[in-house]
């Protein structure tokens, strides 16, 4: 039974990424039956290439994807350095769940009200320190650049980094390692180059691809805090699907593939550089000089994530400052009237919104437990270690949105799928089961399957003894794991647009499209709307972890 | 006697066509109960879209039909989408039943026969619109109308300053020129292809053409680069001095106020000529803020609403249509707080009650008059709008 339900998930699983990478290839090569366009050609690719627009995006997207991917390691790494084996792990950890749960749109969304030429930063040192009575004319976000694009990146993926870094050391053992390394005289930051990153790179090189591919091809952050002339590569293939002239669509497809291309090639550069770093640096690490001027250089970047998390903070602060702002002028550093008329007058919305977007988050949700839970019962059962479905679940997380779905798009359209609830769902679970199951898979193989043979002798029906003991044993797990899908289905931009058709709108949705107009209040009200469900996921999961314990010991001893 | 005949018979055939045309109404009004409209309208504006969400109150209680506003970021979204619904092959049941829509969209979705109608002359209400009145009622952009979509507002270009910093504000481009000299980073104008940002760029041109007349032609037929030149050598000008050295452009009128409010910038644009009044009363902008228009006027154009060929619910549509050209829905709609868009509908034509309800209405004290907002430019042919996109994002947009 499991076995044909664990292969016709992966069988519907490979359908659904084929169709969705078809759909953008064949009108890469200008093949598309709907439009009357059989013959094969070349013409898009030329199409694209004489585009104005195309290079330029392309050089900011590497610049802003590649740049970013590399400081948040380094910060990550840095932090980790500089603090692992120090008693403040223990709060960072804590504090890396909720960070992470914070939409990345929300985040850019406060982060631009904080560092604007007229934001809260300059109104907090004006005019009495900077002598502003007016906002200078500089450029400090949206730049052309594209730094302030980095920064929001930064701020979402460091954590993120650190969050899949820590089981990993634990595996390693880094603990042990730091203790030997320090009896022999090493400093811990040169055990850390020496022995530690050389054998974690290997562990989170898959994270760390989909960080790579997250920054490269993102569409929500690029749009909120990103320069426009000309706007990253994705930002200009979204506009280029949108468009309603069809003959855009060729070269849109041809861009995705060479955004495609790109993640790949960024991803090998990334292993490339791991691997002549291994090489180069293969003296310096042997030589047993008990200091390095590497791991040194490294955990000096550390002190950047605390600016980070700070900066998250106030991008979250001046949320709530402006969602109760009647009127709030440069340079008054706080609000002169206030007012809750952002929610009250818009209650009505504000609900519909919440629902819509709790709807979304909890059947997906549900959906990718369930089957995670079946296909890692078949994996345990068959005891294969890597089945078909491992390898193919990871791919969404690193193909480009922006191509994928509009591949997608043409499946929907023609199933009749399109607009409805269906769809919505059905593209939210193709972005949280990665994860879900990510999450549940150490868990889920590590647990001690003697419980449930003695829970077996005890309980009636080996369902009861399925639920009440392996899964109530495993809901530590199984919480976190449903708090991180609900986190990730909350923050989906371009999933729920193109499934929802505009018909079914969440916050996330909302706030990105009013973050561009001048709706102030609205906006940071949706924002604040979108981190506190996820926020709220996370507290459950946590507080939940008690009582599932006492809960355990008593199915175990009755 | 021939005569009396005559006038007779045109008096019995005008009663027979107005009581088909009221039987056809009541079948339509019959088949519009129940039913669900799916009305795709650009949702950037807060007021507009508590507008339209009374609306949707409205033909809810008096008619039964279920109002849906889904919120665009640009039109061209839901053209495409029909488009799309075309190129599947669903040629019923589409998604959309109603567009806000008007210009280059409607002649994209006309020419390409993606549109439901002709309806709108038959709508019950609509004679209460006088089409001799003014020409962007038949002519959108320069494409016939020919009852493919039914007017609903219209609109102006305006600007707005801060009577607090500013003292004279520019009156005309060669002016504005001039004051970002003067006062660099304080100017802006929204992005192309957003529409205020196409039509500031159609504003610049009917100034700064040698010969604007041009502009009313199709564009394949004027020499683009020609007419075209002094615009760029303009912008080419202009960019340096602007707001973010011309780098980066905010998205929407909306955007503008904002920076306005911030007092980052000096000068907003809207094509809302109650908007300041509106924001000012929302408190998003100071009350010394005022508007007015440029010595040689400004370009205003008329928008519709009009039903897609694969509508779900086209009687449904028809319906919201009609209820948005009542005097209600006008009189309303006119009120500077709660949006202040001008009404389509001839005052001559309506009942005494209704034309003292639009005299009730309050004008907000930084609202143009009509007296105030002078001249109306005509827009130029619909085709100008995507050459001259086209053309700004090749030179600026890299």
């Amino acid at each position: 039974m499991l076995g044909y339900a664990t292969r016709l998930l992966s069988l519907l699983w490979s359908l659904l990424l084929m169709a969705g990478i078809a759909g953008v290839v064949l009108p890469a090569f200008h093949y598309l039956p709907a439009l009357g366009e059989t013959e094969l050609s070349w013409q898009p690719w030329q199409w694209l290439w004489l585009s104005p627009e195309f290079v330029p995006s392309l050089r900011l997207s590497l610049i802003t994807g590649g740049l970013a991917t590399l400081f948040s390691l380094l910060v990550a790494l840095g932090l980790l350095i500089w603090r692992y084996d120090s008693r403040w792990m223990r709060r960072i950890e804590q504090a890396l769940a909720p960070v992470l749960a914070i939409p990345h749109a929300a985040l850019a969304i406060g982060l631009l009200f904080l560092l604007s030429p007229s934001g809260w930063l300059m109104r907090l040192v004006s005019p009495e320190l900077s002598g502003f009575y007016r906002p200078p004319n500089w450029i400090t976000v949206q730049d052309e650049q594209g730094i302030s694009l980095i920064l929001a990146l930064m701020m979402k993926e460091t954590p993120y980094l650190i969050f899949a870094a820590l089981p990993a050391l634990k595996q390693l053992n880094a603990r042990a390692h730091l203790r030997v390394g320090r009896s022999l005289g090493y400093t811990p930051a040169t055990t850390w180059y020496k022995i530690i990153i050389p054998q974690l790179y290997p562990i989170v090189r898959l994270p760390l691809f989909v960080v790579m591919a997250f920054n490269l091809t993102v569409v929500e952050l690029s749009i909120v805090i990103g320069p426009n002339t000309p706007s990253t590569l994705s930002v200009t293939l979204l506009r280029w699907f949108n468009d309603p002239s069809l003959q855009t669509r060729f070269q849109a497809s041809a861009g995705a593939l060479v955004l495609l291309l790109v993640v790949a090639v960024c991803c090998l550069l990334l292993e490339w550089g791991y691997r002549s770093w291994l090489a180069v640096s293969y003296r310096s690490r042997i030589n047993g000089y008990r200091r390095t001027l590497g791991g040194q250089l490294i955990r000096a970047l550390g002190w950047l994530y605390p600016c980070l998390v700070l900066l998250s903070i106030l991008s979250l602060l001046v949320l709530v400052l402006w969602s109760t702002t009647r009127r709030w002028r440069f340079p008054d550093a706080m609000p002169t009237q206030w007012s809750l008329d952002a929610y009250t007058h818009s209650a009505r919305l504000l609900s519909t919104l919440s629902w819509n977007s709790l709807t979304a988050a909890t059947i997906s949700t549900l959906l990718a437990l369930l089957i995670s839970l079946c296909i890692l019962e078949h994996k345990r059962l068959s005891g294969s270690s890597k089945s078909v479905f491992d390898r193919i679940m990871y791919l969404p997380m690193l193909l480009p949105q922006v191509g994928f779905l509009f591949g997608l798009q043409w499946v929907l359209l023609i199933s009749q799928l399109s607009g409805g609830w269906l769809a919505v769902v059905l593209l939210h679970l193709i972005y949280v089961l990665p994860y879900v199951y990510l999450m549940l898979h150490g868990p889920y193989l590590a647990f001690d399957q003697r419980y449930y043979t003695q829970a077996l002798t005890l309980c009636r029906k080996p369902w009861q003894a399925y639920v009440r003991v392996k899964l109530g044993m495993l809901s530590p797990a199984l919480g976190s794991a449903a708090a991180m899908g609900i986190s990730v289905s909350f923050a989906l931009y371009l999933p729920t647009l193109i499934a929802g058709e505009g018909r079914i709108t969440t916050l996330t949705t909302e706030a990105v499209t009013l973050a561009s107009s001048g709706e102030r209040k609205l906006t940071s009200a949706m924002a604040l709307l979108q981190a506190l469900f996820p926020l709220l996921a996370f507290w459950f999961a946590h507080r939940a972890y008690r009582p599932a314990k006492t809960s355990v010991s008593h199915a175990s001893t009755d | 006697m021939l005569k009396n005949a005559f006038l007779l018979t045109g008096i019995t055939s005008a009663l027979i066509n107005s009581s088909v045309v009221y039987a056809d109404w009541q079948s339509t009004l019959e088949q519009a109960q129940g039913q669900t409209v799916y009305w795709n309208a650009w949702g950037g504006a807060d007021n507009i879209n508590e507008y339209i969400e009374w609306v949707g109150d409205q033909v809810k209680d008096k008619y039964g039909v279920t109002l849906k506003h889904v919120k665009l970021v640009d039109t061209a979204d839901a053209v495409s989408r029909v488009v799309a619904e075309k190129a599947a092959g669903q040629d019923k049941n589409g998604s959309i039943d109603l567009i806000w829509i008007n210009g280059e969209n409607f002649r994209a979705m006309k020419e390409n026969q993606l549109l439901f109608g002709p309806f709108s002359q038959d709508l019950p209400n609509y004679r209460f619109v006088n089409e001799q009145a003014r020409q962007s009622l038949t002519q959108d952009f320069g494409t016939p109308v020919e009852g493919m979509e039914s007017p609903w507002g219209m609109a102006q270009v305006i600007f707005m300053y801060d009577t607090a910093y500013v003292e004279s504000p520019p009156r005309s481009m060669a002016a504005l020129l001039t004051y970002a000299q003067a006062h660099p980073g304080r100017v802006s104008y929204p992005e192309p292809p957003q529409f205020l940002g196409t039509t500031f760029l159609k504003q610049a041109l009917s100034e700064l053409a040698t010969d604007p007349n041009q502009l009313l032609k199709p564009v394949s037929q004027a020499n683009f680069n020609e007419v075209t030149q002094p615009l760029w050598s303009y912008l080419d000008k202009l960019h340096p001095l602007m707001w973010r050295q011309g780098t980066r452009f905010p998205s929407s009128s909306e955007e503008m106020m904002r920076l306005l409010d911030d007092q980052e910038i000096d000068l907003a644009l809207s094509f809302d000529v109650s908007a300041a009044s509106v924001q000012i009363e929302r408190g998003n902008l100071p009350e010394t803020v005022r508007s007015y228009v440029f010595e040689k006027g400004t370009i205003g154009n008329t928008h519709f609403v009009a039903i897609p060929y694969n509508a779900s619910a086209a009687a449904g549509a028809q319906v919201v249509a009609n209820f948005l050209l009542s005097p209600k829905a006008q009189i309303k709609k006119q009120n500077p707080t709660t949006w202040g868009d001008l009404s389509v509908l001839d005052y001559r034509r309506l009942p005494e009650a209704d034309r003292q309800a639009f005299d009730a209405l309050p004008q907000g004290i930084a609202t143009l008059n009509l007296e105030q907002l002078g001249t109306t430019l005509p827009e130029p042919h619909s085709s100008w709008v995507s050459a001259l996109e086209q053309a700004w994002r090749e030179r600026y947009a890299r």
